[in-house]
Formats: C-alpha cells, sequence, structure tokens
C-alpha cells in the first residue's frame, strides 16, 4: 500500500525520512495497514456517496461538486496545536486593533508602522466604512488563518482571510463522515471535538447585538443557492437554529432591518453575512447588486444592526498588509509573534522591484487583493510565457504583488486510488472572536492538493480535504462549554465518538440518566412485546368444555 | 417562517404530490394504452396529455413521446423530472429549514433519476414510475415523522392537498369515466391508488357514478377530493394569525374551498356524474385561485430587485 | 440697497432644489444628499436644513472626507422625488481668503511623509487621469519657481483650454473626454486642474459647493446662484483656486464638501426601482443677507 511512498525535499508529517512512522502516527499507520487497500479503497467510495447523498458541495461555476474527504486524517499534537492556537488568537487581536485604527483613529500611520499610502491604496478599504463602531467593538466575529509547514515543520502564516471565510462545515462534517464510516480509526486517540463550532459562533454573534437588545433576532445572509459555499451557509444556519435568508428576504426601512415572514415583518438585529462587501449594500456599492439590501450599511452606522463580519474588514487581508502583521502585532500587543509569516518581498522600492523581477522563476508571485488561490504565479513551476506575462503585469503595476518564498508545503498520506501517496497540504484553522475571547476551533481545514507535486489545495482547483485530529493532551482540563444555546452543542459533542474518555458524566452514586446512556442498569419497565399467546389456549380449552355437553 | 421558505415548502408539497401522481398516471394509463392495441390509440394519449394540461405541439403523438412528455424531459415544464428537479431546487434553497432526512431524500432521489432513466430505456416507462413512487412514498413518510406541526409543515401539506385536488379533477377528466367499462374504470381507480379501498366500499360494483362518487367525495379516503378540501380549509384555518370565524369566514381562499366542499357533499350521486364537467372546471379554478390568493397574501412579493442608480447636481 | 462693508465677510442665505422625475411610478428609494455646509477657517454655519418630499426620515452622518451626509429612503409610491437644502453661511472676506502664508517648495511636496500622508490626492482616480496632453502641460506646472506658481498656471491653463458651455458635458464625463471637447462646465474645469496638478506632484482635491454670481452683490436681493465647483491644492497648507473664473474663491463662495473628485462629493446618488429616472434641473436661489 506504501510501496510507492516517495519523500521529497519537504516535512511529511507521518513519515520520517526512512520510513518509519513519527510516534503521533503510529496508531494510525497501524489501523491503515490492518484495514488493507481494498477496504480503504471501497471506504472511501461510500465516503463520496454518504458527502453527495447529504449535498455536501460546492458551486463551481454553475455545477455542484463534491469536496472530496481524504479517508487518512491528519494529526496534530497538542504541543503543536498549542502554538497554533496562540498565533492565530494573537494574530487576529492584532488585527482587530489594525482595523478599528484605520476605521477610526488612524495612530497606526501617526506612529510611521504602516505607511497610509499602503491602506488608502487597497482595493479592500472600504471609506464607506469609515467611522462605523460595532456595538461590542468586534469587527473579525470569524476569522480563517491560512497556515503551511515549511521544510522544518514549523507552522507558518501564509494569509490572513477576515472577510468571510469558509470552509468550516467540511471541518464539522468531514470529522461526522470519519467517524461514521471508519470509527475503528479513533481508538486509542483522544481527538478534540469540533462540533460545538456553530454554538460558539452563536454565541459570539448574540454577544455582538446592538446595545440594550437581550435577545437577538439573529439570520444567516446568503448570495443563494448558487454561491460556492451555499451548503455551508445552511449547515451554520440549521445547527445554529437561525433562519438563512437572501437579500430579497430583507428590507431596510429607516435603518431599520426587516425580514419578511407569513406574519409580517420581524426585526433583524444580527446578520452574519455570508455576502461580500461589493455587493452587500447597492446604495454604498455595486448598485448592480441583486444579492444584497439596499440600506445594511447606514443600519449598522446608526447602531441598529450588526454586520458580522465587519464591513471593509478586506483590508487587512491583503498581502501588502501581511507584510506588516508581525510589526502589528508588535505595536498593539507589544508581543513577538507567535507564528512566523512565511518569507515576502514588497514590491515597494525600484531595487525590490527589479530585484524580484530578476528572479521570477524562483519565487512565488502573489496579487495583493486577491483570495482562493486566483492569480498567483509558482515560479519554479511556471511556463516561460507565464513569466513573461507576469513581469508585464508585475511592471505596470508593483503595488497589485507581493513576492514569496515558495515553500514546500508538509505533506501527509492521501489515498489515491489504492495507493497511499504523499500529497502537500495546508491548514486553515478557524477563530471566532466574541468579544472577551479569540477561540480557535480545535481543528481547522485541511486542504490537499490532490494532483502528484501540486502545491494548489483550493477546492476550485482540484483541492480535497481531510479530517483535522488535535489531540488532547491528557492534562487537559474539559472543554467549557459555551453560555447560551450550550444545549445543542453539548448534544452534538456528546454525539462525537471522540470526545475523551475523561469528559463523559461519571455514573457512580444513585442511578442517573448517564447510568442507562451507559448500559449499565436497565430501565425498570420493559418495552411491550406484542399480543401474547395465551388467549388462544384459553379459546381451545372452552371449546373442548363445549364437545363434552 | 420566512416568505420565501414558505413559498419554496408549499411549492415541494405541490411538486412531490405532482410526481407522485404522474408516475400513477404514466405507470397505469400508458400500459393500458399499450395492452389494448385496437382502440385508437393516438387519440387516447392525446386526451390524456389534454387532462394534463400538456400541448403535444405538431407531429405524431406517440407512446414514447408521451412518457418523454410526462416522465423524462427536464424540459417538459409537465414531467416528473421536472417537478422533481423543482422541488430538490426548492429544498435547497431551504435546507436549514427541512429537516437532515427529508433534504437528503429530495437531494437522493433527483441524483438517482438519471440512473433510472437509462434503466427505463431498456425496461420501460414502469421501472421509472416505480423508482419514482417508491421514493415520494419514501419522502412523504419522513415529512410525517421528521417535520415539527409548525407553518412550515402547514404550507407543504397546504401544497399537496391543492395538488392532489388538481390532479384528482384532471384524471375524471379523462373520458374512462364516460367510456364506463370496468376495466378502464378499475385504471382509473388504481392510478389514484384507490382500487381496493373502492372495492370494499363499494363491493366491487364498479360503475361510473359509484367511481365518481368515491373519488369526489368519500370522507374516509385521503384520495378523494373531498378529504384533500377539508385539509386544505383546516390548514389555511390554523395558518390564518388574527382568525376569528365568529361572524363568519373572512378568508376569501377558506370560503371558497369550503362552499366546494359542501357541493360535493349534498349532491347525490347521480348529480356528480351529471356536472362532471362543470363540476371539473370548477375544482380546476378553485385550485388555481386558491394558489393566487395563498401566494399573495403569505408570500409577498419575494423577487430579486434590480436597482438602478441615479445621481443628480 | 448698499454694499457691505469693505473687508467684512458676507452672510449668505442659499436654497438648492434638485431631485429626479420618473417616467414611471417608483416604489422604493434610497438616496444620499451630500449638500450641508460645514463651518471652516473660511466660513460659519449658522443654519443648515435639508427637507425632502415625499416625506421620509432622514438620518445624518459625517462621512470619510468630513462631509455632512444626509441619508433617506422613501418607499410610498413617487413619480417625483425633490430634496432641498437651505442654509445660511457666514463666509470670509476676500481679503482674508487670498492671505495665505508662503507656500512650500517642490522640495517640500516629494518628502516621502507628505507624499505618505497626502497620497490619496496625488494618485489618478478615473475622472483625473491624465493623457498625453495633460502630462506635457504638467511638464510645464512642474517647471514653475514654487508649487503655488505652478498651481496658479495649471488652473490658468484650464481656463484657457476649455471654454465653458452649459450643458456640454455630463456628470459622468472625466478630465480627457472634456479636454477631447474643448468645453465644460465647472465640473469639468476642476477635474483637468486637478489631474494636471496630480500629475506634476501637487497633492489637490475636489471642491464642491455654492457660488453667488455678482461680485458686489445687492443685500436682501435673491438671485440665480450656481451649484458650483472648485479646486484646493497643497503647498504646505490647502489653498483654494477657482478655475471656471480663473480666480481665488471670495466671499461669494460656500464650501459644502471636499474629495478626490466628484464621486466622492456628489450632491445626491441613489438607486431606486420602478420608471426611468431623469434628474430634475437643478436650481440655487442665493441671497446676500449682509
Amino acid at each position: 500500500m506504501l510501496a510507492g511512498y516517495r519523500f521529497g525535499a519537504a516535512w511529511d508529517e507521518v513519515y520520517t525520512a526512512d520510513g518509519a512512522p513519527r510516534p503521533t502516527y503510529g496508531g494510525l499507520h497501524e489501523a491503515l495497514t490492518a484495514a488493507g487497500p481494498e477496504v480503504l479503497a471501497s471506504l472511501a467510495a461510500f465516503l463520496g456517496t454518504v458527502f453527495r447523498d447529504q449535498g455536501i458541495t460546492f458551486d463551481h461555476e454553475g455545477v455542484e461538486r463534491p469536496f472530496p474527504l481524504d479517508i487518512v486524517p491528519r494529526i496534530i499534537t497538542a504541543a503543536e496545536w498549542d502554538v497554533v492556537e496562540r498565533g492565530v488568537a494573537q494574530r487576529v487581536r492584532a488585527l482587530e486593533a489594525f482595523l478599528d485604527d484605520v476605521y477610526g483613529s488612524g495612530l497606526v500611520f501617526r506612529d510611521g508602522v504602516v505607511p497610509r499610502q499602503v491602506v488608502v491604496s487597497s482595493q479592500h478599504f472600504h471609506r464607506q466604512a469609515f467611522g462605523i463602531r460595532p456595538p461590542n467593538g468586534v469587527r473579525v466575529h470569524v476569522s480563517g488563518i491560512d497556515l503551511v509547514r515549511d521544510e522544518q515543520g514549523e507552522f507558518r502564516v501564509l494569509e490572513d482571510n477576515l472577510r468571510t471565510p469558509s470552509g468550516v462545515s467540511y471541518v464539522v462534517e468531514n470529522r461526522r463522515a470519519l467517524a461514521r464510516v471508519l470509527p475503528e480509526l479513533f481508538g486509542g486517540h483522544l481527538v478534540r471535538p469540533v462540533a460545538g463550532y456553530p454554538a460558539r459562533l452563536l454565541a459570539a454573534l448574540r454577544a455582538a447585538a446592538p446595545p440594550g437588545v437581550d435577545d437577538p433576532t439573529i439570520v444567516v445572509l446568503t448570495p443563494g443557492v448558487h454561491n460556492a459555499a451555499y451548503s455551508e451557509h445552511t449547515l451554520l444556519a440549521r445547527q445554529m437554529g437561525v433562519q438563512l435568508v437572501e437579500g430579497r428576504d430583507l428590507s431596510v426601512i429607516g435603518n431599520e432591518v426587516r425580514i419578511r415572514t407569513t406574519r409580517g415583518h420581524q426585526r433583524v438585529d444580527v446578520i452574519y453575512r455570508r455576502v461580500d462587501d461589493d455587493f452587500l449594500d447597492p446604495v454604498q456599492f455595486r448598485a448592480d447588486s441583486m444579492v444584497g439590501s439596499p440600506g445594511l450599511l447606514n443600519a449598522a452606522r446608526a447602531g441598529n444592526v450588526t454586520l458580522a463580519n465587519a464591513v471593509g474588514n478586506g483590508v487587512a487581508d491583503d498581502k501588502l498588509v501581511y507584510t506588516y502583521v508581525p510589526d502589528l502585532i508588535r505595536y498593539y500587543l507589544s508581543e513577538e509573534p507567535v507564528l512566523r509569516n512565511v518569507e515576502t518581498w514588497r514590491l515597494d522600492t525600484p531595487q525590490n522591484i527589479a530585484q524580484v523581477l530578476s528572479n521570477l522563476g524562483d519565487l512565488v508571485l502573489k496579487p495583493v487583493d486577491g483570495s482562493g488561490g486566483k492569480g498567483i504565479v509558482i515560479g519554479p513551476q511556471a511556463s516561460d510565457e507565464d513569466l513573461a506575462t507576469l513581469r508585464d503585469a508585475v511592471e505596470a503595476n508593483p503595488r497589485g504583488y507581493v513576492a514569496q518564498r515558495p515553500v514546500r508545503l508538509s505533506t501527509v498520506p492521501t489515498l489515491i486510488g489504492d495507493q497511499l501517496v504523499p500529497r502537500h497540504v495546508d491548514l486553515r484553522p478557524f477563530a471566532v472572536n466574541d468579544g472577551r475571547e479569540v477561540w480557535v476551533l480545535p481543528g481547522g481545514l485541511t486542504r490537499v492538493a490532490l494532483p502528484e507535486g501540486s502545491l494548489i489545495v483550493n477546492s476550485s482547483q482540484g483541492g480535497g480535504s481531510k479530517d483535522t485530529w488535535v489531540l488532547a493532551s491528557p492534562a487537559r482540563p474539559a472543554e467549557p462549554a459555551p453560555d447560551p444555546a450550550g444545549g445543542e452543542s453539548s448534544v452534538l459533542a456528546g454525539a462525537d465518538l471522540t470526545e475523551p474518555e475523561a469528559d463523559l458524566p461519571a455514573g457512580a452514586g444513585a442511578p442517573g440518566l448517564g447510568d442507562h446512556v451507559d448500559g449499565r442498569r436497565p430501565l425498570a419497565v420493559p418495552p411491550d412485546l406484542g399480543p401474547s399467546e395465551p388467549p388462544r389456549e384459553q379459546q381451545q380449552q372452552q371449546q373442548q368444555g363445549r364437545t363434552t355437553c | 417562517m420566512l416568505s420565501r421558505i414558505a413559498e419554496s415548502l408549499y411549492w415541494i408539497g405541490r411538486y412531490l404530490e405532482r410526481a407522485d401522481a404522474k408516475a400513477r398516471v404514466v405507470d397505469v394509463h400508458l400500459t393500458r394504452i399499450q395492452d389494448e392495441p385496437g382502440t385508437d390509440q393516438e387519440r387516447q394519449l392525446r386526451t390524456l396529455l389534454a387532462a394534463m394540461g400538456v400541448d403535444p405541439g405538431d407531429g405524431a403523438v406517440t407512446p414514447s413521446s408521451v412518457v418523454a412528455l410526462l416522465a423524462f424531459d427536464q424540459d417538459s415544464p409537465a414531467s416528473i423530472t421536472a417537478a422533481l428537479t423543482a422541488a430538490r431546487e426548492n429544498a435547497r434553497g431551504a435546507r436549514e429549514i427541512l429537516s437532515s432526512e427529508l433534504w437528503e431524500a429530495l437531494n437522493v432521489t433527483w441524483h438517482g433519476l438519471a440512473e433510472r432513466r437509462m434503466a427505463a430505456a431498456v425496461l420501460g416507462p414502469q421501472v421509472f414510475c416505480y423508482y419514482v413512487r417508491e421514493r415520494t412514498a419514501m419522502t412523504t413518510g419522513l415529512i410525517s415523522t421528521t417535520m415539527v406541526r409548525d407553518d412550515g409543515w402547514r404550507f407543504l401539506s397546504l401544497g399537496v392537498a391543492l395538488e392532489r385536488i388538481d390532479m384528482a379533477a384532471r384524471m375524471l377528466s379523462t373520458p374512462a369515466l364516460a367510456e364506463g367499462r370496468a376495466s378502464v374504470l378499475a385504471g382509473l381507480l388504481r392510478s389514484v391508488g384507490g382500487h381496493d379501498t373502492f372495492v370494499r366500499v363499494y363491493q366491487g360494483a364498479v360503475s361510473p357514478a359509484n367511481v365518481a362518487e368515491f373519488l369526489l367525495r368519500d370522507q374516509l379516503s385521503p384520495r378523494s377530493v373531498a378529504f384533500s378540501l377539508a385539509a386544505a380549509e383546516a390548514l389555511l384555518r390554523e395558518l390564518d394569525p388574527g382568525l376569528d370565524d365568529r361572524l363568519g369566514v373572512a378568508d376569501g381562499a377558506r370560503r371558497a374551498l369550503g362552499r366546494m366542499r359542501l357541493a360535493l357533499e349534498f349532491r347525490s350521486s347521480a348529480e356528480l356524474l351529471d356536472d362532471l364537467p362543470s363540476l371539473i372546471e370548477s375544482l380546476l379554478r378553485l385550485t388555481s385561485r386558491t394558489s393566487d390568493e395563498v401566494t399573495s397574501r403569505y408570500f409577498g412579493k419575494s423577487l430579486h430587485v434590480r436597482w438602478a442608480e441615479e445621481v443628480a447636481p | 440697497m448698499t454694499a457691505g462693508a469693505p473687508g467684512a465677510g458676507w452672510l449668505l442665505s442659499v436654497k438648492h432644489h434638485t431631485g429626479y422625475r420618473y417616467a414611471g411610478p417608483v416604489f422604493s428609494s434610497y438616496n444620499e444628499a451630500r449638500v450641508t455646509p460645514r463651518s471652516d477657517p473660511r466660513q460659519r454655519v449658522l443654519d443648515a436644513t435639508v427637507e425632502v418630499s415625499p416625506a421620509a426620515s432622514l438620518y445624518r452622518y459625517v462621512d470619510y472626507f468630513g462631509t455632512v451626509v444626509t441619508a433617506f429612503d422613501v418607499h410610498a409610491a413617487h413619480s417625483e422625488l425633490t430634496v432641498t437644502a437651505s442654509c445660511v453661511v457666514e463666509t470670509a472676506p476676500a481679503s482674508a481668503v487670498e492671505a495665505a502664508e508662503d507656500g512650500t517648495g517642490w522640495a517640500a511636496l516629494a518628502d516621502p511623509d507628505t507624499v505618505d500622508e497626502l497620497g490619496e490626492y496625488l494618485a489618478p482616480t478615473q475622472r483625473t487621469t491624465a493623457g498625453d496632453e495633460l502630462l506635457a502641460a504638467a511638464a510645464q506646472v512642474r517647471a514653475a519657481a514654487t508649487p503655488d506658481d505652478g498651481a496658479r498656471l495649471a488652473a490658468g491653463w484650464t481656463h484657457t483650454r476649455l471654454d465653458y458651455v452649459t450643458g456640454s458635458t455630463s456628470v459622468h464625463t472625466n478630465a480627457v473626454e472634456a479636454l477631447a471637447e474643448g468645453r465644460g462646465v465647472c465640473q469639468d474645469f476642476a477635474h483637468v486642474t486637478i489631474a494636471l496638478l496630480r500629475s506634476a506632484g501637487v497633492p489637490a482635491r475636489y471642491v464642491s459647493g455654492y457660488l453667488h454670481p455678482t461680485a458686489d452683490a445687492a443685500i436682501g436681493e435673491t438671485v440665480t446662484g450656481e451649484s458650483h465647483a472648485w479646486v484646493e491644492w497643497w503647498a504646505g497648507g490647502w489653498r483654494a483656486y477657482d478655475p471656471t473664473n480663473d480666480s481665488v474663491p471670495g466671499p461669494g463662495h460656500v464650501m459644502v464638501a471636499r474629495g478626490r473628485d466628484y464621486d466622492d462629493v456628489t450632491p445626491l446618488r441613489g438607486i431606486y426601482h420602478g420608471g426611468d429616472s431623469q434628474a430634475l434641473g437643478v436650481s440655487v436661489e442665493v441671497t446676500r443677507l449682509r
């Protein structure tokens, strides 16, 4: 099964260069070997059917496509995760402060940390959002920070996604599906649950409600069924127990947002919107948008509704701003960055531009305002023609690009046919900010580039995903239950097969619900078993009695 | 409940019922027409299409063209495929409201259609019809066992009830009833899934009057028109938030349904048969008008609005 | 009627009517008006109101550029929408306006901190992108002894190059198109001057406001005024110039909004759905009160 496993210059997360599994992966290696290639291949096919039937797809150019889940999970140890968790939370806190600054007092410019030009020349710096202060100060309710592991196995930040990052539904669904199809893989691992995400998000959205609204009406705003992430929007709305609305369901009258229901209008307080800034409010942005609702931004400005995430966050995603994030962490938090960036060069001086242009073939060039892998050119893999086109584009608009060292993303064994082969992966952890704490979902989306040697993991470009297991450290205290609407989350978390044993309710002493659930004690009343036999016997006896008369 | 979602649910109900009814029609009638050589096949097929409200266009009408129009063709709005696709599309837009099982059932049904069409090309349309009937039965079961009885369920059920009235009226409009042959009448009963019940109720006395009576006003058969009228009435009553019936029924839609139900209940069975053509027309008008009234009252206009920009100095 | 005391500012009352007329009924519309002047060293706003018909509740906020915005939405069917902005403003005397301190030299404009701070007023916008002709003219501006001299040259060049012809261009015209026409309105004069200044490395911005048409206006007489536009450039401080009239703005100028170009200060902008829209003729009435 591993016959064709070849090692490259990349860090392999499962096997050391001599082919032995790393200690973390010992159990998984055994389980996979025990299952054998045919079983794995047929289970993988079954997984595909399950996803198709449940409609867990993304829409690409009008066609619904599956986002294939690879059967081999990726494991991250408690110690490794600790770094990721602290690093991601730190980054989000710094970027929150940065956004508050650029849409407010602008101290970061006065103090010379980031040139004003970098911000005001960003495509995603929206002057329309200037002066809007969200109720609890949070702009980045949800973020996805893209990480890669470099050649030494160190996690590095590749980019920040503070607008409407997607993919978290795959984290939840992948776990559910894998636990259903291959429960034996989980044996012996203390995997931290991911099913609590919707409850965390709901709690953060409730905390973001306008002042004075104790029981906010929350909705998820989707562009509609043809959006690539529509399936995720439905999952989040359903699991949070809130309505999924489209722009045409909303109307803003006198800065109050309402939804049109069968019993008249209902006021909306918080909108978790998955519609991009440009399409959100045709009064302020693209007038031809048919998926937004006019007046939303002024309703937010007036403090009557909270938009999550806030409008204008994209400026922090700008790849040029990315190069300043380590400085922003030092400036706002007086801390050293926990996670390093990938080495990146700005094209801000003639010398830099010349140097980058003369080394195009050895660098990765990224458009500063791109997302989803769009427009990225990987020098070592590009044709001469592509490089020539790139050169012209960079010369015409150096502000539009940054240059990065090509990182050989780490590899994890992936089932292709019935062979396990190394494939490159990245990691997108998701963070939720409720205003008191930045919580990082223990898991995140591992995307895998399925074609051999490919470094492009995006779903729209032939990527798949892996279930990502963050191991609990034995000393780790039980997961704190998120407070509001915690009921649903604990049910979901309880259904997760991988909950550490230590978190299950102990069943000593008086009989409690846990005893029955554990099968330690039967319920007092047995179920009815159906009509019983004796009446027939009685009838026969009576007949016998009659014949003797 | 969001107006747009309510509308989706209402249409899921209608499309599901339509797919089920059409599958029965194609299964029973087409088989009969094909199996009875010597009858004027094309005329019968044309009558069937007319009853279903389908314009066959120019050219010959053959069993396979009818199957295409009523069952297979995605582009034919009257087809089962179109109905199940529309049901699934509506469900896709209302996924967070539907139970996961219900959504999955509709999704799987839709994914399976292409395969059954291919099988039907070899084995005959019955394979396809069987699949559709089985899947719609399963879906209906999931509606009954997994959906919360809130307004969403009511709108969906209302869709089912109105579609059932509409399809029953259309079935009664075919010349089967006028022809009066027992085998044809049995086919008609089978196509609404009421044959066995009818035999029990009427002790096998298959006459046009009995069949019409059974299909129109049997109080206990869930497929009779009167049963569905009563169901729709009850659902509308529950949906009405400001209900007060003390001085009569204010809701025009409910009034019309009730009047029609009484008209069916208080006619003699001979009158039912005599008045059949006008009754059928009234029933079809009634469902269409009720649908319009429910739409304008509860669903509002959730249209995509195209905004225009304007600037003045 | 007598003219005010020499050297004193004016007290001006302005009434600005604008809006749209529609071919068919409009069911819903959302608008933002930038028609309210704010106090600054050159003017004091004593009163400012905005009225909208059909009636709507008005929401007011200050935007990124410091302009007062009046936002409103209308949801009753209507075939005409009108906005009337009224204000009473005390303006500075001409001498005070002209007495700007000595400007900085070219070297100061090239200072990296200045370039970073004022970058938004140096970068071309779609409306203020320079073509070949403007780039050639910019070289002459650049050759002037000081940025102030260069700026006056730029405004003069525009004034010579364009003829003022009402209705010759639309609100969507950009600098290059106006130059090709050889004529335009105040908006085009401002865009061409700004394109020229930015090409020469002088930070420049667009100013919208109102203008009393006569230099020695009679007190108490209501006359037809202009909804007007002029420019400001930066040379150690911001200074204003009116390229349409080739003059320094005087007590007859009331400043309403500043921005990178017309798009940042559009007096009335919005979206609607319904019949075709046509801008109503704009009218401005001004009265010198003192």
